[in-house]
């Protein structure tokens, strides 16, 4: 199926607060209660539509655990949005927010869309941090911010989906190069091209998966 | 598990099939290769139908070659190559590693030795109280016990909670005592075809009927301080895969993608032109060894390959994921970059049976004879 345009996300945060979790529940609409460890990088995919456009997200989902930031780093390079995900019931996922957006600042590019999501907001019996403190920590550093389950998939289209609609009026406001494929964006059949002139727009790939 | 007995073809015939691509006069030079070393191929060739292991005469000669005064590890190595029988893996792997004693002797003597040495160990870095232990150890801790019950989670059998605890005080005595890489996750899927084969020493049956807490606390003791000493030894060719920014693996990889281009250039300017990098799906087959690439039945099978090798490993395992790889060189030309990431994280080799592994086997040892000591081969 083509696209209008393909977006490219990654999932960061720390180890065990349900980033694998969130994709699957996304991608394929399904949760699994005992997740395989995600080592090195997992992939997924999904069309959605945005301003009736068909929007093709293609999601980096990264190994949470400090050994692997080596090789997870080369992924924020060339992620139009990322989703920075903490686990309310444990403080600590919390609290090293901080490193992952010093990280994200890094090495990603300084349009990339952030989206906050304190996940496992099933769990609200067992809560360690409050809403208004996820609140508060995204609007101290300019993020969306939403809690979700993947367990009762709470949130999960809307964080995915909400991420896409800040990326695509960017677009729309011009804040990127289109045609520079490092912002994570690719201009499909039907999208507008960059201001640069772009791509050429009947170069969509057709027949791709997109489950 | 598959014992079927299938119909040999002709080595030759099936080397041919299985390394297509293999120009005819590389192919020349391999038989003569072969004929001279009496090579480990044809064994492995014949072995395709998974019930070599069991064959009644090769049985006859592990125990042949476990008698005697000593054992000769080379010629145990050779036909460990090609499967063990199950109920000798036991012994033969800690053999092959290291960790028993050529010396039946003194095996049972040293044995012994080293199981209370690894007890020692445990109640000395695992059994203390919370107060006694550094931050970075309470972190440690915590994230081991956060990822025991994420082990292996199709397989029932892992999800009982004396094995979980077992392989808790395994994983974090050997992070402590390696604190150049420490606990890095898939070491704790390394773990576990250590303890399914000691524990198959002491439990019948199939491993989905096990229950562990029949078992008495020294005979749990023993299990978890072989499945430390195994992993240890097992780790030991391979220390800087899992030190900071994983320096081994990335080595590997970087080989690996130059072999594919050697042996299938279609297949490689194929997954370039699609922008697939081998770091996004031969991370995971390297970090884990390939046990999560395969059916777990299967994985003693390949693991006692893998201990044959010994210090040889990382270079074969290169070999290995590229014969692993070009099983689809097919279909991998048919997808694009998006099915092909796919493609190659879930790998459809869920009815796989012997002979598949078998086959992916061999044929990494064919290449690994034709390339590896032609450096050029790879240079060009």
């Amino acid at each position: 199926m083509s696209y209008a345009y393909l977006f490219k996300y990654i999932i960061i945060g720390d180890t065990g607060v349900g980033k694998s979790c969130l994709l699957l529940q996304f991608t394929d609409k399904r949760f699994q209660p005992v997740h395989d460890l995600t080592i090195g990088v997992e992939f997924g995919a999904r069309m959605i539509t945005i301003d009736n456009k068909p929007i093709k997200l293609q999601i980096w989902d990264t190994a949470g655990q400090e050994s692997f930031r080596s090789i997870t780093r080369s992924y924020y390079r060339g992620a139009a949005g990322a989703l920075l995900v903490y686990d309310i019931t444990r403080r600590e996922t919390f609290n090293h927010l901080a490193n992952w957006l010093e990280d994200a600042r890094q090495h990603a590019n300084a349009n990339m869309t952030i989206m906050l999501i304190g996940n496992k907001c099933d769990l609200s019996h067992r809560r360690a941090v409050s809403t208004e403190e996820g609140e508060q920590f995204a609007k101290e550093h300019g993020l969306v911010f939403m809690e979700a389950s993947a367990k009762t998939a709470q949130n999960v289209e809307e964080a995915f989906i909400s991420t896409a609609a800040t990326i695509y009026k960017k677009i729309q406001d011009g804040v990127f190069d289109v045609s520079n494929e490092s912002y994570g964006i690719k201009v499909g059949y039907g999208g507008i091209p960059g201001p640069s002139g772009g791509r050429d727009g009947t170069s969509s790939q057709a027949g791709g998966c997109c489950s | 598990m598959g014992q079927s007995k299938r119909a040999n073809n002709s080595s030759e015939e099936e080397l041919q099939s299985s390394g297509n691509r293999i120009k005819s006069a590389e192919f020349q030079k391999l038989k003569i290769t072969m004929t001279n070393s009496e090579s480990k191929l044809s064994d492995a060739l014949r072995s395709a139908s998974g019930a070599r292991a069991v064959d009644s005469a090769r049985i006859t000669k592990f125990t042949k070659a476990l008698s005697g005064s000593s054992v000769i590890l080379e010629k145990l190595r050779e036909l460990a190559w090609n499967g063990v029988p199950p109920d000798m893996r036991p012994s033969i792997w800690r053999l092959l590693l290291g960790y028993a004693s050529p010396n039946p002797d003194s095996r049972g003597r040293l044995l012994t030795r080293k199981r209370l040495e690894y007890v020692d160990c445990a109640s000395q870095y695992y059994d203390i109280p919370e107060t006694e232990r550094s931050d970075d150890e309470i972190n440690m801790l915590r994230q081991i016990a956060v990822d025991c019950p994420r082990t292996v989670p199709d397989v029932t059998f892992f999800q009982q909670e004396q094995v979980q605890k077992s392989l808790e005080r395994i994983l974090y005595t050997w992070a402590i005592r390696h604190p150049a890489s420490g606990y890095v996750q898939g070491i704790n899927d390394l773990v576990t075809p250590f303890l399914m084969v000691f524990l198959s020493e002491h439990l019948d049956g199939g491993m989905e009927s096990w229950s562990v807490s029949d078992l008495s606390p020294q005979k749990i003791s023993n299990v978890e301080a072989d499945c430390y000493w195994c992993l240890s030894k097992l780790l030991d060719s391979m220390q800087d895969h899992y030190t900071f920014a994983q320096p081994g693996i990335q080595r590997l990889i970087f080989k690996l993608k130059e072999l594919v281009h050697r042996i299938d250039e279609r297949v490689s300017r194929h997954m370039e032109e699609e922008g697939l990098e081998f770091l996004q799906f031969a991370f995971r087959w390297l970090n884990c060894l390939l046990i999560r690439e395969i059916p777990f039945h299967l994985v003693t099978r390949l693991w006692d390959t893998y201990l044959a090798e010994g210090d040889a490993l990382p270079d074969f395992l290169v070999y290995i994921c590229a014969s692993l790889l070009l099983t689809w060189s097919d279909e991998l030309l048919k997808l694009d970059f998006q099915e092909m990431v796919m493609f190659l994280q879930h790998l459809p080799t869920q009815n796989w049976t012997h002979h598949e592994l078998e086959m992916v086997l061999s044929r990494a040892y064919m290449w690994h004879v034709m390339f590896n000591n032609s450096p050029r081969h790879l240079a060009s």
